[in-house]
């Protein structure tokens, strides 16, 4: 039989029930009537005899019907039924849990994306980032490793299917319509093998592609799509690249990208362009520049891969100690937790203040739905009365909880839409794979439970206090006692407390960020960025040779800072907060160390006029000029910090250092130290100053440093002017990466901007929801008892007592909470401690301006029902009970 | 809300009304009214079953198929909706009153004063 066929059998077995009954009770009366009993007494009788009707006819349908799920139905029905009718309160109770919920389910969605959601390769738990550990330092840096070094490890590992390198770079394409500037990562020949993924088009890199002479290159879909009109035929074609011609192998699919992180490369070299020229970097073991990723044997443990390269690397040390003697261990990681590693404890710092933000919204619920509750108390006695079961009561106070929940889910679910949408254009682009969060289907299934649970958790309560009730009491008493049940009111007050606490632990993480971030928007980094333009430009290595090199930043600079707008222009390497720094090791003349011991520490390269420009300051001897040129003496110049580490209580100025490192003319000279300059915050504002030293570009011609440009004015006037100066030298130069240094450094601060922006906000809902608690229970307490208000009123008291008592009543209230969120917030606010620049996790000052703010904001919220206790005019109150 | 509760009091154990009605009807087919004053005066009114307490009893009953129900026209003139043992009732109840005169005996034996 079909559930419809049921189902209409069963409306006939219903009527005939029913129908029955009544039958039953008037034989009953007309029999009672034959002995001579008045009717109505007899009607009466019968009915007393036959007992409850509604109760015995629910009893009897049960028989028939799955009870739960049709009961779950018609309680539906009612509770929607409920809900309109009392619109103001639904509005208010799903407004509420839509923030918790919408809130919620937006971070959930941010932690889901970026730190839960797979990396995009087949059986990525397989895939390990891996590097050496450099033991020279106390703890284990991690390092990366050389091409020889690699090789060794690709060759002499029996742990991994497959081993692969990668380091990033930039590359000049060059095309009819001039030349273009790309992100570029050169990879070993197995890379792609190694994530699992093939080209879409043409082949893969093979191990002929590594060797000298055989440059070739894959292109990303959209680098295909974009520069080459999607082309099938470009597949064996030649492109030029920084004056070199690469075979294209390939395009890969589309949404492929490796690594994972800003920006995506646009295209991927073979390993052949470092193994070109006189002294290839494939050789040199001390060039410790790549990353590395492997994917394991199945049936590997990332133990036991660590113990087979540690072995190796143990081997490589001992064989190799001028460069690799601290390098004796190897770091095994998961691709996925290498990747998020850093953005874990900020998110989870988020998703429990979020957490926190629900268990608000659910105690704010509980609390409205708890005053509704008691206006009820009536008609709930008279359900009882009339036959409804405690396990009916429940169910229906539970199911109506259910349906404002999952309607404030369905709420959520568009708030944490727009939330998503709105926080991806404030969040700092560092946070790998950030930028495709969005709400799917593992978001919604969490909503979903979430709002399931967050009803359960907020209708547990007032449904449980329901079914308490005694239908004779509630029934005399009305739904207007003198004092609300003890119990109630008790459980009113918790709720209130509750929200108090974990709005203060809320303000005070919130506080302890804001003042942090404050702090590091404070931090001199020891230089002025202010009106400071960076430009990289794309100089090539191969046209022209060292001291041409040199010259053509010279005239260039001269160009430059003869343009209008234009205050001073110089040229180093690298940029403050421009995650570019390499560490060369050096020896200082009169203290001899084995090679392998030497120190290592950050190796700049400047023009003249850098420090100037920058405005670091000078604090002895001189800075960069004429005389370091390329035919001078060799000259170096370091900061404070290295002054103070490497010649504590001597003056450095006239002493000589040789650093290892060199170009094709100057190869490792002894230089003399010529000044000592202020340390600068290099890496970000909140890390310390370290020990840097300079070279004057003209005697250590690497890479290509950005110009400075110090404007007069808003410093993206000169850009154009900029650039068309160095098309005027050189139109083959491309000129890219245009930005200022006040950018760089919002940039690094833009990690705590986010949390201390996110977590603000959470605290102002908690703020304002525990607001309303407080206001909630105050105004229902002056509802509840107007009588005894009106009686004390009419026995003297004035008003000012009444609104005294009532915003006391509040305030005790706030105290208590304050009490127990202080001593709860100096304990959770540890584990912030890791996200807080110079600012301890129990600072005073938060704490005394959070407790502030709270006890100012409860005093506001009780003194409106205060206000209203005492314009209460007693009479009125008196005669309306 | 206290209905239930007086009920399971009232009941002398699970399946006791039920056995009464089978029994009841199969001798005689029966409607809701005459069942209960039937039961009420056989059992010499000790029992004293709240007369609706007799329908959810019936529904189950007609549910698992022991009972048939019909409407039909009573002698007092009256549309009323009589009740007969199905075969599966009669077979349900021979086994009801076997276990239950079982039962009896175990509660006798041990009520019994003890032979020494």
């Amino acid at each position: 039989m079909t559930w419809l066929k049921q189902l209409f059998r069963r409306q006939k077995l219903f009527s005939d029930l029913d129908e029955e009954i009544q039958q039953h009770l008037a034989e009953k009366t007309e029999a009672l009537i034959a002995e001579g009993v008045s009717r109505e007494d007899a009607e009466r009788a019968a009915k007393r005899e036959f007992g409850n009707v509604t109760s015995i006819q629910e009893r009897s349908r049960e028989a028939w019907i799955w009870p739960l799920a049709e009961s779950l139905w018609s309680d539906t029905k009612l509770a929607i039924r409920q809900l309109r009718k009392n619109f103001g309160f639904a509005l208010t109770a799903i407004g509420t849990l839509a923030l918790g919920i919408g809130a919620t389910a937006a971070i959930f969605s941010l932690v889901n994306t970026v730190l839960l959601r797979p990396l995009p390769f087949p059986e990525q738990d397989r895939l390990m980032w891996l590097a050496q550990q450099d033991h020279s330092l106390p703890g284990a840096v991690s390092e990366s490793l050389s091409y020889p070094d690699y090789f060794d490890w690709r060759a002499q590992s029996h742990t991994f299917s497959g081993i692969a390198s990668y380091n990033g770079d930039g590359v000049t394409l060059e095309s009819e319509g001039g030349s273009e500037r790309l992100d570029a990562q050169t990879v070993s020949a197995n890379l792609f093998q190694v994530l699992g993924v093939a080209p879409m088009l043409g082949r893969d890199f093979r191990w002929e592609d590594e060797k000298p002479g055989n440059r070739t290159v894959m292109l990303s879909y959209s680098l295909w799509q974009s520069t080459f009109g999607a082309a099938k035929d470009i597949v064996g074609k030649t492109i030029r690249m920084d004056e070199h011609a690469y075979t294209v192998a390939g395009v890969m699919p589309k949404g492929f990208q490796f690594p994972l992180e800003n920006p995506a490369p646009a295209l991927w070299l073979s390993l052949a362009r470092d193994a070109d020229g006189k002294e290839p970097k494939t050789g040199q073991r001390g060039f410790d520049v790549l990353e590395v990723v492997g994917r394991l044997k199945p049936g590997v443990t990332a133990e036991q891969a660590k113990a087979d390269l540690s072995l190796i690397a143990g081997n490589l040390a001992r064989q190799y100690p001028d460069n690799n003697k601290h390098f004796t261990s190897a770091l095994v990681e998961q691709e996925l937790q290498h990747l998020t590693g850093d953005t874990r404890p900020a998110l989870r710092v988020l998703f429990g203040a979020v957490t926190l933000v629900l268990l608000i919204v659910c105690a704010n619920v509980a609390g409205l739905l708890l005053a509704r509750g008691a206006r009820r108390s009536g008609e709930f006695a008279l359900r009882a009365a009339l036959g409804a079961s405690r396990a009916a009561i429940i169910r229906q106070l539970l199911v109506e909880a259910l349906t404002i929940s999952l309607c404030g889910g369905a709420a959520g679910v568009a708030l944490a839409y727009g939330l998503v949408h709105a926080s991806l254009r404030l969040v700092p682009l560092e946070i790998p794979r950030m930028e495709t969060a969005s709400i799917d289907g593992s978001v919604l299934l969490f909503d979903v439970l979430l709002s399931l649970i967050t009803g359960l958790l907020f209708g547990m309560l007032p449904a449980w206090r329901m079914s308490q009730l005694t239908p004779a009491q509630s029934l005399r008493g009305g739904s207007r006692g003198v004092a609300g049940g003890r119990g109630q009111s008790g459980i009113h007050n918790g709720l209130v407390v509750a929200q108090t606490v974990i709005g203060l632990v809320l303000l005070v993480s919130a506080g302890l960020l804001m003042r942090s971030f404050v702090h590091i928007l404070n931090v001199d980094p020891g230089f002025d960025p202010k009106r400071v333009l960076t430009v990289r430009i794309g100089v090539s290595f191969d046209k022209l040779n060292h001291d041409q090199r040199f010259q053509f930043y010279q005239r260039l600079l001269a160009r430059v800072s003869s343009l209008p707008g234009v205050q001073s222009a110089s040229s180093g390497w690298p940029l403050p907060m421009s995650n570019s720094n390499v560490t060369i090791s050096f020896g200082i003349e009169g203290r001899p160390l084995a090679k392998g011991d030497e120190p290592n520490e950050s190796l700049s390269v400047a023009m003249p006029g850098y420090f100037e420009t920058m405005r670091i300051p000078l604090v002895s001897g001189r800075t960069f000029d004429e005389r370091d040129g390329t035919k001078g003496a060799p000259t170096i110049i370091i900061n404070r910090a290295f002054a103070n580490k490497y010649f504590p209580g001597e003056n450095p100025v006239g002493k000589h250092i040789q650093a290892r490192l060199g170009d094709e003319v100057f190869e490792h000279p002894v230089r003399e130290i010529i000044g000592v300059v202020g340390d600068i915050k290099q890496k970000q504002l909140t890390s310390d100053a370290e020990p840097q030293y300079y070279l004057p570009y003209a005697q250590a011609v690497v890479t290509n440093p950005p110009l400075v440009i110090r404007s007069s004015g808003d410093p993206a006037v000169v850009q154009g002017a900029i650039r068309a100066a160095v098309h005027e030298m050189d139109p083959s130069v491309p000129v890219y990466h245009v930005s200022t240094l006040q950018d760089n450094i919002s940039k690094s601060a833009a990690q705590p901007r986010f949390q201390a922006f996110l977590l603000t906000c959470f605290a102002a809902v908690a703020l304002t929801l525990a607001a309303m608690g407080l206001y909630g229970l105050l105004s229902y307490m002056v509802v509840q008892r107007s009588l005894e208000i009106g009686v004390r009123m009419a026995l003297g008291a004035q008003r000012t007592d009444v609104l005294g008592w009532i915003v006391r009543r509040g305030l005790s209230l706030a105290l208590i909470g304050v009490t127990l969120g202080l001593a709860i917030s100096a304990v959770v606010t540890r584990v912030l401690a890791g996200m807080l620049y110079s600012i301890r996790p129990t600072d005073p000052v938060t704490f005394a301006v959070t407790t502030g703010l709270l006890l100012l904001v409860s005093v506001a919220a009780s003194s409106v029902p205060a206000y209203r206790a005492a314009r209460m005019d007693p009479i009125k109150a008196l005669r309306e009970q | 809300m206290s209905a239930p509760k007086n009920t399971e009091q009232r009941d002398l154990f699970r399946g006791a009304l039920e056995m009464m009605v089978l029994r009841t009807v199969l001798r005689e087919p029966m409607h809701g009214y005459a069942l209960v004053q039937h039961i009420k005066q056989r059992s010499n009114e000790l029992l004293q079953v709240e007369e609706g307490s007799l329908y959810p009893a019936l529904q189950r009953l007609l549910k698992e198929g022991l009972l048939k129900a019909e409407w039909e026209i009573s002698a007092s003139n009256r549309r009323v909706r009589t009740y007969r043992i199905t075969p599966a009732g009669k077979k349900h109840l021979e086994r009801e009153i076997v276990s239950f005169e079982r039962m009896l005996e175990g509660i006798a034996l041990v009520l019994a004063p003890a032979e020494s």
